[in-house]
């Protein structure tokens, strides 16, 4: 299959990843996983649940809004969830187990920052804030992590402010603190990372069609170890995938305001 | 029997009713319900030194310091999503207009709920290896329990002088109904607020909540002002009867790349427009309201 954008082998990648077992939510500006819960609901698991704006479960859009926390994303569900007392007794008692999200920042260890760029007290970019991410990386055990932007401001050796909870300070820190599970891969628009199984630092796990190691090197802004063999490929998408994720599950293209 | 207290007020009254300085919560969340009408009242009476708390905010925010009434901003996130950044919010915060207490969504709920409980603190896992943690070593302190040694985040209380909210209907009386139910954090800032005004769609007769007690979502003795403000939540959607106004916030967003057009934008479409009615009017009227409006059964 070559007839596909970065934002379908995103998804598509993302969506592979969740199985019947995957009981996720989302939150704001959240479109490339809600494609991705909507397209493995659709393909290979058809008992996953998703909770729309983390209210509406079982939720069946027709089309994806400009707000991934809004009710028009609400269409077709089975309950809406009240936020305090149902969401966050699921999220925090694991009913839940799947969380997925962005930062401006990432680091090796899966952490993100969404908060400031510079110091918090006189920040040079004031950022939307770290939102429900510090909560919910530390309750949830399967974390996904994706960006559309692969450069070294993004992958920084250092946040600015450590706003969510990746593996931390790595190794067995997330333990330590009494957290569950950790970040198990993070999708970019250039290739999938994974994460060491002892450090927990982030390595590449398979570069996306056309993309060289070199190429993944020059983007990231924190050591990345050399790979010990030759680097896997992608899997790309099937066509019956990619029109599924065009023709049903977002018609209006939302996921590509990720892409601007 | 004595009649009863009204505890109608307009929104002049009600906004009349917030000093200088005040810690106030305002409710809804990201796009969604939020009491706007109040808030935009409140913004052109010019306040000052408000302390706003809001879990999930993004345009209540913007508006109140965009009037200059804000000296800190307590919340999880501020923006305004799909959309774009919060730009006013933004420019005060990198200018030092503004402070920014930034938590997370649950360490605020749960210090909203040590405040409506009355606790010395409530008790999550989040935040736990963050840096919101040391940003907060007073409010937000690192525990371990005495038996288990587990870690865990204490989350103080957050009293508010007073607390927004938006809803479906009330009586007089200062029962108020969420239909078909709460969703957002309302309940929260609600509870932890020594005054809650709430904005409605509708007052109805006291008799609906009698008719279905099971469905009264916040009882009068602890609803001090009702304000009827039908469409109160526009820009924001007011679940299931209307939507965002998408438009709007493109509009904003857009007027924002430019000082001359933002000012403009403010002056015609958000400040300058005296009453609800005409603020309505400046959006599109009737137009616009037709255009969000969702049919509910």
């Amino acid at each position: 299959m070559s007839d596909y954008s970065i934002d379908e082998l995103m998804v598509v990648t993302l969506a592979r990843e969740f199985t019947n077992d995957t009981r996720a939510f989302n939150g704001a500006v959240s479109f490339v996983p809600v494609c991705a819960y909507l397209l493995a609901r659709r393909t290979h698991a058809p008992e996953l649940v998703w909770a729309a704006s983390s209210i509406a479960i079982d939720a069946n859009p027709a089309a994806i809004p400009e707000s991934t926390l809004s009710d028009g994303l609400w269409n077709g569900a089975s309950m809406l969830s009240g936020s305090s007392y149902d969401f966050w007794s699921f999220a925090q008692g694991r009913r839940y187990n799947t969380f997925a999200f962005r930062g401006a920042q990432m680091d090796a260890y899966g952490n993100v920052n969404n908060t400031v760029i510079g110091p918090y007290e006189s920040p040079k970019v004031r950022l939307p804030g770290g939102g429900g991410m510090a909560d919910l990386g530390c309750m949830l055990p399967l974390i996904y992590l994706w960006s559309t932007t692969h450069d070294p401001r993004t992958f920084v050796e250092k946040l600015d402010f450590r706003s969510g909870m990746g593996w931390g300070d790595g190794g067995d820190d997330r333990a330590r603190l009494g957290l569950p599970g950790g970040p198990q891969l993070c999708v970019t628009n250039l290739c999938v990372f994974e994460f060491d199984p002892d450090s927990k630092r982030m390595r590449i796990r398979s570069l996306h069609p056309g993309v060289a190691v070199e190429q993944v090197v020059e983007a990231t802004g924190f050591e990345l170890p050399a790979p010990t063999g030759p680097v896997p490929v992608t899997p790309e998408p099937t066509a019956e995938e990619v029109r599924i994720l065009r023709e049903e599950v977002d018609p209006t293209g939302a996921r590509l305001r990720e892409f601007r | 029997m004595a009649a009863h207290e009204s505890k109608l007020r307009t929104l002049e009254e009600a906004a009349e009713l917030i000093p200088d300085g005040a810690t106030i919560g305002i409710g809804g969340l990201s796009m969604n319900g939020a009491p706007m009408a109040f808030v935009r009242t409140l913004a052109r009476r010019r306040v000052k030194d408000l302390t706003v708390v809001a879990v999930v905010a993004g345009i209540p925010i913007e508006w109140l310091v965009a009037a200059g009434c804000v000296r800190r901003v307590v919340s999880g996130l501020v923006s305004l999503e799909g959309f774009g950044l919060a730009p006013r919010f933004r420019a005060a915060v990198q200018a030092g207009q503004v402070e920014i207490e930034e938590y997370s969504e649950h360490t605020l709920i749960c210090r909203l709920q040590a405040a409506a409980h009355r606790l010395p603190f409530v008790p999550t896992r989040a935040g736990l290896g963050t840096d919101m943690l040391g940003l907060h070593p007073t409010t937000l302190r690192l525990e371990h329990d005495p038996v288990s040694e587990e870690p865990y985040v204490a989350c103080t209380p957050l009293p508010l002088d007073f607390g927004i909210v938006h809803a479906t209907e009330a009586s007089t009386r200062g029962n108020v109904r969420v239909d078909p139910k709460l969703i957002w954090m309302d309940g929260e800032v609600a509870r932890a607020a020594a005054t809650t005004i709430v904005t409605v769609e509708r007052i109805v007769p006291e008799a609906t909540f009698v008719a279905a007690p099971a469905r009264t979502t916040y009882p009068r003795f602890t609803v001090d002002v009702v304000v009827e403000a039908p469409w109160g939540a526009y820009p924001t959607s007011a679940f299931p009867r209307y939507g965002y106004d998408g438009d709007f916030f493109r509009s904003y967003v857009q007027a924002h790349t430019d000082p001359e057009q933002a000012q403009q934008f403010w002056s015609d479409r958000v400040d300058g427009p005296d009453g609800h009615g005409s603020f309505l009017d400046a959006n599109g009227g009737a137009r616009t309201l037709l255009s969000i409006a969702r049919r509910t059964s």
